[in-house]
């Protein structure tokens, strides 16, 4: 008997191993299992079993039933697995039709490099501040130390209300204001709209700046050199390089014009840097001890640095935007690249 | 400004190339923005004799010509008619590339070779100002003295190169070539070469200055008049070194005495007048304010009336010159001029600035007048002046000279710390090194221990504090040093806590949630047309924009009160260059006047404006776009109509939170449509950022999800149309009592079945017990009340 089931069990196997479909398996399962089935005829056997044998050969048959049911329930579901596969395989779409819902708009370049630019200075420690457009004669140039008919004033052609009311022409006006309210040591960067009386390929009466200043005991052009170096780095990319030239502003003293080691070559020279390597981004200094005193800040103890960053080359050499005038036309099919 | 590299050799010895005198000045501060070469296109041109002129075999209109050209004789086929056997002339040989583009090859010409061009002085970049005969139509004749085979540029003294340089306001002083060759003196550690200023006299000569001129002094704004008188005028060409230097600074040569003046100018800083003495009435100078109405003709031939801001020059009656700006025609030089007073004065800078803005007049003397001439260069100047009078043998100088001057002008001593320059520039330079910079640059310094006594120079008005000597050191010593400095972020100055600003943070979210929703973001003009408000039909204070005095044209003349304009403009052009569809925004400001013409600073407001015009995109997309917005500062708002005057008065509406209008949006009103040349199916919205920046933070009150299953009912109702669903809503909240759960409209229906003025509005509603399961009666119950107050307040039926 036992011999008898040994061999139904191993038969069983063969056939759920040789099984080529779900049909053929239900048949297999039929032929042993079922009411005619072989191990069934087994079990009605067991009558003439000896009473004491029948614990022994009851496990055996119980062990060969559950060893065919766990082989043909896991050659069952393969069976369905392979039906499932078949039947996704149809159902197989084509995953380069275009996406549904609501296509995404852009953030205009110029905003999105005051976005990067303010995240950065805020993680530097800079507080954001704001002041008016349409500004008074007096926070605009007399406080940074440019009085009426100084010849700095040439530098800037400015658009005039009245005699002492002007559209700012620099984010500095924000400096001389906050110059007045705050306690050193602070960190405040202004960024916004300035206007000037000045329009060409290369000019918009209407640009962007983004002005920063650092009031506190000890700070040098060194710190300067080491904040504008970090800050470009995290704008223009690992590698950035910064570089000094000699300028002139009249509310810093020493000045100097703030060169950006060119994203596109590398400082090697190419067409976004005229071959020079360098980009022109922007004008620095440390604080003209002037302007402290306009401002009513102790000269003596306090050192200052500033900087004032044109956001238009920035976001035309970051965006590689042709012509600056692009930027204002505010075209749909230039604002689709922004995406 | 120009200058030349030859010029500046007058005044210091230069042992470095021009690029690497480019280089260095503009590494201090003197920007080299361009180097000219002046003989770029004088290569392969000599001085050349024409020896024999013979017919060309094949035609009539062409000679040709043996040609000396200094080591050999060359044959040149010209078709020229001012040649001559003998005529000295420039010669172009091949591997010329002239200014004009030609390039000059051998070639043959009806089959006789011509080895070289004969050039006119067009094709040498020079006119008859420069050179006599260059404005000839025909080949340049040049003197016979002229030696053969000489490079032209040589021989026509075009050999030189020119720097344009940047200076900067604060260096006034370097406005000049003698001003740039104190820096290269600096940057070289070369010493500057003595200026010949001397010119010989009479001096037991009764006869002085004072018998030909006299001067008074009757304003202020005049710092130093100084006046000399020269007699036996020459005026003549001047000798072509001297046109060479003007003409390569741009400045036309004349004749003598003007070139003088304008030589100085250029070489000095000091600007010059030159009188025709005869024409001084009185033989008085008076330099003053000019009268009320007060008329002057000047040499640009236009004529201005003067007003008592203005200072002139005059005679014991009339305007000679717009001081500092312009001469006047009535004593300016002439050809026959035999006796000149000249000129060397001093002005206030401020004056000479309004003026040259008020009559809009810009000279290279105002230039350097309004960036300040020094009191000393006045004396430098005139006699720089006499002395080339002398040289060029064009007058006698008379003895004398008048010298009026009420500024003093003298060396100043200031006191620089060592450590404090080391402090301002964050790295470390020795004491030694500074004085030794300070010194070069005329900055006489004494080192006592950490102190520098400076003796600073009278031209070096710009400098009067520690800074401005940090200045000095460091433009010298290269800021190339801070390429090595190698400190931490901040390690000098104290840790502070950064902030964004809190309207630009909220803005940054909501600028998120439209790119999300589609928007394009955009950036325009604060700056919009006249006629803004008249296009928006705003009527009230809107209506008055700030005008900018000086606007560059009527396009972007005024400061924007509503950002409706500049959102429409946009989405206008884009749909002329056939952009039709178009969701965009901006982040911007309006101004609004307190009151015009100004007093004080106007109210800046924020605001974040949206337009769209989009096929099927209607009020209520835009409904949901708000949604959006609002829901990033607070968890409701409500509506009511609107009244603004650019939207259409039916499809708008008003955003009020806490009481205020704090936005609005709808379809723009058709008017406005058509003002702007969009489509009429034009949504517009704007939000009061401003406010909404104030609002507190947005904060939830939750409620405990119901214990008990929630019932939904659907019930559709037919109403008149002016029924809104808002308040249909509400009655059907309140008929619910204690058991409203939410109601929500899903369907809306009207055909003509239902009737004219009528529509059907299917709400879903559900309902819920804090404290059961409802059963069915419950719910029947509910809805019964509710489609009652439904039917008695609004008249509604069950469909």
């Amino acid at each position: 008997m036992e011999q008898e089931l040994l061999l139904i069990k191993e038969n069983a196997l063969k056939d759920i191993k040789g099984a080529l479909d779900a049909k053929s398996l239900s048949d297999v399962k039929v032929k042993y299992l079922g009411k005619a089935g072989e191990l069934t005829a087994v079990l009605r056997n067991m009558r003439s079993v000896a009473p004491e044998d029948r614990p022994k050969i009851g496990s055996i048959v119980n062990e060969v039933r559950t060893c065919i049911e766990e082989a043909l329930s896991q050659k069952e579901k393969a069976f369905e697995r392979e039906a499932l596969s078949a039947k996704l395989q149809g159902e197989k779409i084509d995953i380069t039709e275009p996406s549904k819902g609501q296509e995404k708009g852009s953030i205009h370049p110029i905003m999105s490099v005051l976005d990067e630019l303010i995240d950065i200075c805020v993680d530097m420690g800079f507080t954001v501040v704001e002041g008016p457009e349409v500004e008074s004669d007096y926070y605009n140039f007399e406080a940074m130390n440019t009085p009426k008919n100084h010849p700095a004033r040439d530098m800037q052609d400015s658009f005039y209300i009245t005699e002492n009311i002007l559209l700012r022409t620099q984010t500095s006006a924000v400096q001389s204001r906050e110059l007045e309210t705050r306690k050193p040591p602070f960190k405040i960067i202004a960024p916004g709209k300035t206007y000037r009386n000045d329009s060409d390929s290369t000019h918009s009466p209407v640009f962007h700046q983004l002005e920063g200043l650092v009031v506190d005991e000890n700070v040098s052009m060194a710190d300067l050199k080491i904040m504008l170096s970090e800050m470009m780095r995290r704008l223009y990319g690992e590698g950035t390089k910064v570089r000094f030239r000699p300028s002139y502003f009249p509310f810093t003293e020493p000045s100097v014009e703030v060169d950006v080691s060119c994203p596109n070559c590398h400082g090697q020279g190419c067409k976004t840097c005229k071959g020079t390597g360098f980009l022109e981004i922007l004008g620095a200094g440390v604080v003209n001890p002037k302007v402290f005193e306009i401002a009513g800040i102790d000269s003596k103890k306090y050192k200052g640095f500033a900087f004032g960053i044109g956001i238009e080359r920035s976001a035309m050499v970051l965006n590689s935007v042709p012509d600056l005038r692009t930027m204002y036309r505010n075209d749909v099919r230039f604002l689709n690249q922004m995406k | 400004m120009k200058i030349t590299y030859n010029w500046l050799k007058d005044f210091v010895d230069i042992d470095v190339s021009p690029e690497e005198l480019a280089k260095k000045l503009t590494n201090a501060g003197m920007e080299v923005e361009e180097i000219i070469y002046q003989n770029e296109h004088l290569h392969h041109v000599v001085v050349g004799k024409i020896l024999k002129i013979e017919r060309h075999p094949q035609a009539d209109k062409l000679v040709v010509c043996q040609v000396d050209i200094g080591k050999e004789t060359t044959q040149i086929i010209t078709a020229a008619t001012n040649v001559f056997e003998g005529a000295v002339v420039p010669v172009s040989l091949p591997g010329a590339d002239l200014v004009n583009g030609v390039k000059i090859e051998v070639s043959r010409l009806r089959g006789v070779e011509s080895r070289g061009m004969f050039c006119s002085g067009e094709e040498l970049g020079i006119d008859e100002n420069y050179f006599e005969g260059a404005g000839v139509n025909g080949i340049l004749i040049l003197p016979n003295d002229f030696k053969v085979g000489t490079p032209i540029d040589k021989a026509l003294m075009l050999d030189d190169v020119i720097f344009d340089v940047g200076v900067t306001p604060n260096r006034a002083d370097c406005m000049s070539v003698i001003g740039l060759a104190r820096e290269v003196c600096a940057l070289l550690g070369r010493p500057m070469k003595k200026v010949n200023l001397n010119f010989p006299i009479d001096i037991y000569s009764k006869d002085t200055v004072r018998n030909y001129v006299n001067v008074t002094v009757e304003t202020a704004n005049c710092y130093r008049y100084m006046a000399g008188a020269i007699t036996d005028v020459k005026i003549q060409r001047s000798p072509l070194w001297m046109r060479a230097r003007l003409n390569a600074v741009d400045i036309k040569p004349i004749s003598t005495m003007v070139d003088i003046t304008n030589y100085v100018l250029i070489e000095m800083g000091q600007p010059l007048h030159a009188f025709d003495q005869t024409h001084i009435g009185g033989q008085k100078i008076v330099v003053r304010q000019a009268r009320e109405g007060e008329k002057i003709t000047v040499l640009n031939h236009n004529t201005y009336t003067l007003d008592k801001d203005v200072m002139v020059i005059a005679d014991e009656e009339k305007p000679m010159v717009i001081a500092g700006v312009i001469g006047g025609t009535n004593s300016c030089i002439e050809q026959d001029t035999k006796t000149v007073v000249l000129e060397a004065a001093v002005f206030d800078l401020k004056n000479i600035r309004l003026t040259s803005r008020k009559i809009g007049v810009r000279t290279d003397s105002s230039a350097r007048y309004e960036k300040g001439v020094n009191v000393a260069n006045a004396e430098m100047g005139l006699c720089r002046a006499l002395h080339l009078v002398s040289k060029l043998g064009c007058g006698k100088v008379v003895r004398g000279v008048i010298d009026i001057s009420s500024k003093k002008n003298e060396a100043r001593d200031i006191v620089g710390s060592v450590s404090e320059i080391n402090s301002i520039l964050g790295v470390t330079i020795p004491a030694s090194k500074m004085k030794n910079i300070l010194d070069n640059l005329g900055i006489e310094t004494k080192v006592v221990g950490d102190r520098l006594e400076c003796k600073v120079p009278p031209y070096r008005e710009d400098i009067s504090n520690c800074n401005d000597l940090a200045e000095e050191v460091i433009r010298m010593y290269g800021y190339d040093v801070y390429d090595k400095v190698d400190i931490a972020l901040f390690e000098n100055a104290r840790v502070t806590e950064g902030q964004n600003h809190p309207r630009l943070a909220m803005e940054r979210k909501m600028r998120g949630v439209l790119v999300d929703y589609g928007f394009n973001e955009t950036v325009n003009y604060s700056l919009v047309p006249s006629n803004m408000a008249e296009k928006l039909l705003l009527e009230d204070e809107r209506k008055n924009m700030i005008r900018v005095s000086n606007p560059i044209s009527d396009e972007i003349s005024c400061l924007r009160t509503s950002m409706a304009h500049s959102l429409l403009s946009v989405l206008s052009y884009n749909q002329r260059v056939g952009n039709k569809d178009a969701r965009l925004f901006e982040a911007g400001r309006i101004y609004l006047p307190k009151e015009l013409p100004l007093k004080e600073l106007p109210v800046e407001k924020n605001r974040l404006a949206l337009v769209v015009h989009e096929n099927g995109f209607d009020f209520f997309n835009m409904k949901w776009v708000i949604e959006g917005l609002m829901s990033t500062v607070c968890s409701s708002f409500a509506l009511q109509r609107s009244t603004e005057p650019y939207l259409h008065p039916g499809v708008s509406a008003d955003i009020i939170v806490d009481d205020k209008v704090v936005g609005r949006f709808g379809q723009i009103h058709p008017l406005v449509a058509k003002n702007y040349e969009v489509s009429e199916k034009t949504y517009y919205a704007e939000l009061d950022t401003s406010f909404l920046a104030e609002l507190p933070a947005k904060r939830y009150s939750v409620k405990a999800v119901p214990k008990f299953p929630v019932v939904e009912r659907d019930i559709a109702i037919v109403v008149d149309e002016d029924k809104t669903v808002e308040e249909l809503s509400k009655a059907i909240k309140s008929a619910c009592g204690k058991l409203f759960y939410g109601v929500k409209l899903f369907d809306i229906y009207r055909s003509s079945a239902l009737g004219e003025g009528k529509k059907s509005l299917a709400f879903n509603i559900r309902l819920s017990d804090e404290n059961k399961t409802l059963t069915e009666e419950d719910v029947t119950g509910v809805i019964n009340k509710v489609l009652k107050a439904l039917s008695f307040r609004f008249g509604a039926v069950l469909r």
